[in-house]
């Protein structure tokens, strides 16, 4: 075999590799847009359905598309409504709450950290070890700060509230944000905040005009990463939570062990709603992504 | 224009470090200073205390009569210019021309006419629309005096800014400051580890060494008239023969001997003590060929440089004996030839390095 051959091969292999993985990532997002168009009877059906041929909006108008109007006796049993006690949860209400909570707490962690960031990076203002030791906290388990948590909270009256879950996000969110801020900043040479300031500018002025610049990707990038986190995070919104600010994903567990059974269509038609404003805020800022996680990695 | 003043500077890093111990210099208005010497000397430390970047641990620095200690880096009358042109990556060559006047608060059409004129000073007006990573690193140096220029500094502190260049880019560099300079007279406070830098542009030099000076001269009297056997065996290229070996001094005479060489010292040096000593001389003083020899011994390589030509004896020192003689094919490694020194310039060092006068 010749070497112009062997490379060919090689390129097949690769792509053939990378098509196979592909599959194996794209098929659970591709199972739960098929299952959010298919009527209960498919849900569960053997063989698998892949294209409904009833495909329909049914399961979103029961999730996203009915206010929350009491049952009325004379309605009959149909699909929508023998499934409705596990959407009596507020669909909307969650999502809105996974908005506000998430995207505050990720502004929040973000600021502070890019702050704390700068300090750290220009002016050493947490040692090697207290850096390690901020990423050392997010290796203690979740579930062990999650009890704990849950006395205090409810003893200062944070439980179930907005604030309280905003506070428990900005504080386990903050040493990431910390850290990738921090490699940004170290990215960018301290000769050019210099030079910025022997020519006149203030330290603010230097900061705003020459750093922030500098690292705004990075920045977006950082936001992102830590919107998913807050965003799709489970447990201690699970605890801290009852009835005023359950999430997108504690809702979404409702419909897990629901009394009518697994409601498949329905589960399906909130997750689409969970993963599509991701993909949304992806796609507006991918131009940022690229260059923020590539920051760094690509010779200047 | 600008005289600078350090007063017993000092600067300390971290606990023990001691980047400069106890400066005090004076540098004249409109003149050209090169501080120079081996990386680690202070030379980049003294510079960044006077741009403001540096806090002195102690000591004082004076701009023009004005204590500046307590200064930003910004209001002290000085411009940078940076080893690595520091220039804003996301910002077209004219906008970071304009940064410092637009900081300043000048009205936009007085800028965009001074960056027209201090483009046309350093050459660089086709590039002004352009990205600093579009420009090769001389038009990035450019643009980076450009950016210094355009705010009229009273001094120019200027940081090792040919020491990313290639070498004939180096060159061309060098001689567009020492124009710069000419043309505009002002202070001009440059720092290098290369000393033929220092050697073609100053008007003074001050060598470092491990955070004092050594020395301060013009350049000519740092080549011929070191104080010591650092500033001897620093400039110069190539560099000072240094051979060490022993003195006999008797009846008024001094002799040399060492590495295979025996030297009749000049009369200069008849007083001397006996003892160990290094002798020196500048490769253009070795005299080769001569009827009296004070080593004869075999040429190891032949380097001609055009010019000149560089001969290479090995015996037996610490680095092979170098003269440099008119270019010619006379010379073949492997021959054998008499070697001596020019007395008149001929340089005997103590062994803790201090010059024997």
């Amino acid at each position: 075999m010749n070497r112009v051959t062997k490379a060919r091969l090689f390129t097949i292999f690769r792509y053939a590799m990378l098509f196979i993985w592909s599959v194996i990532v794209a098929f659970p997002i591709f199972w739960i847009v098929s299952t959010s168009f298919k009527p209960d009877w498919e849900w569960h059906a053997w063989p698998p359905v892949y294209w409904s041929k009833e495909a329909s909006w049914v399961n979103y108008q029961a999730v996203w598309g009915r206010p929350e109007s009491p049952r009325t006796a004379t309605e009959e049993k149909t699909q929508t409504a023998r499934y409705e006690s596990a959407s009596a949860n507020k669909p909307w209400q969650a999502l809105w709450n996974s908005l506000y909570i998430a995207i505050t707490a990720t502004a929040l962690s973000v600021a502070f950290g890019a702050i704390l960031a700068y300090g750290v990076s220009r002016y050493r203002i947490l040692s090697e070890i207290r850096m390690f030791q901020l990423l050392v906290l997010r290796m203690i388990p979740p579930i062990v700060v999650a009890a704990p948590l849950t006395l205090y909270y409810s003893a200062i009256h944070l439980m179930d509230t907005a604030l309280g879950l905003v506070i428990v996000y900005f504080i386990t969110t903050l040493p990431y944000s910390v850290w990738m801020t921090k490699s940004f900043v170290d990215e960018v040479p301290v000769e050019i905040e210099q030079a910025a300031e022997i020519l006149g500018a203030t330290k603010w002025q230097a900061i705003r005009e020459v750093v922030f610049p500098l690292i705004r990707s990075g920045i977006v990038a950082t936001f992102l990463f830590i919107l998913i986190l807050t965003w799709s995070e489970y447990l201690l919104s699970l605890m801290l939570s009852k009835v005023d600010v359950v999430t997108l994903p504690v809702q979404l567990a409702k419909y897990e062990g629901s009394d009518e059974g697994r409601v498949y269509g329905h589960q399906a038609a909130l997750a689409v709603g969970i993963t599509l404003p991701l993909m949304i805020i992806g796609i507006f800022i991918r131009k940022h992504l690229v260059r923020g996680f590539t920051f760094g990695m690509v010779k200047r | 224009m600008a005289r600078i003043e350090l007063k017993g500077l000092r600067k300390v890093f971290g606990r023990n470090i001691e980047a400069v111990k106890n400066l005090d210099f004076t540098i004249e208005e409109g003149e050209f200073v090169v501080i120079v010497g081996p990386s680690g000397c202070g030379k980049t430390t003294t510079l960044r205390m006077v741009a403001g970047f540096e806090e002195p641990t102690a000591g004082e620095i004076a701009i023009d009569g004005r204590l500046v200690n307590d200064v930003d880096p910004g209001d002290r009358g000085v411009g940078m210019v940076f080893q690595t042109h520091a220039l804003f990556p996301h910002k077209t060559i004219a906008e970071n021309i304009e940064f410092g006047p637009r900081m300043k608060k000048v009205p936009p059409e007085t800028r965009k006419q001074k960056v027209r004129e201090v483009a046309d000073m350093v050459r660089i007006t086709h590039l002004l629309h352009k990205l600093p990573v579009e420009c090769s690193g001389g038009e990035a140096q450019r643009a980076a005096l450009a950016r210094t220029l355009i705010t009229d500094p009273a001094a120019f502190l200027l940081d090792e800014p040919l020491s990313s260049l290639d070498a004939k880019l180096r060159r061309e560099m060098r001689a567009e400051i020492d124009r710069l300079h000419e043309e505009l007279k002002k202070t001009f406070v440059y720092v290098t580890h290369d000393q033929e830098e220092a050697m073609t542009l100053a008007d003074r030099i001050v060598v470092m060494r491990d955070g004092v000076i050594e020395q301060v001269g013009t350049p000519l009297e740092i080549y011929t008239d070191p104080v010591s056997y650092f500033v001897a065996d620093f400039f110069g290229s190539p560099s000072m023969n240094l051979i060490a070996g022993k003195v006999e001094s008797s009846n008024g005479a001094a002799a040399f001997s060492g590495a295979g060489i025996e030297f009749k010292l000049p009369d200069a040096y008849a007083g001397v003590s006996s003892g160990d000593y290094t002798l020196g001389v500048r490769p253009e003083h070795v005299v080769v060929g001569s009827q009296e020899a004070a080593i004869s011994c075999d040429v190891q390589l032949v380097e001609p440089l055009g010019k000149d030509t560089l001969l290479y004896f090995e015996h037996g020192a610490e680095r092979p004996t170098i003269a440099i003689v008119e270019a010619s094919d006379r010379f073949k490694a492997g021959e054998q030839l008499n070697v001596t020194f020019d007395p008149g310039h001929v340089y005997l060092f103590e062994p803790d390095g201090t010059r024997v006068r």
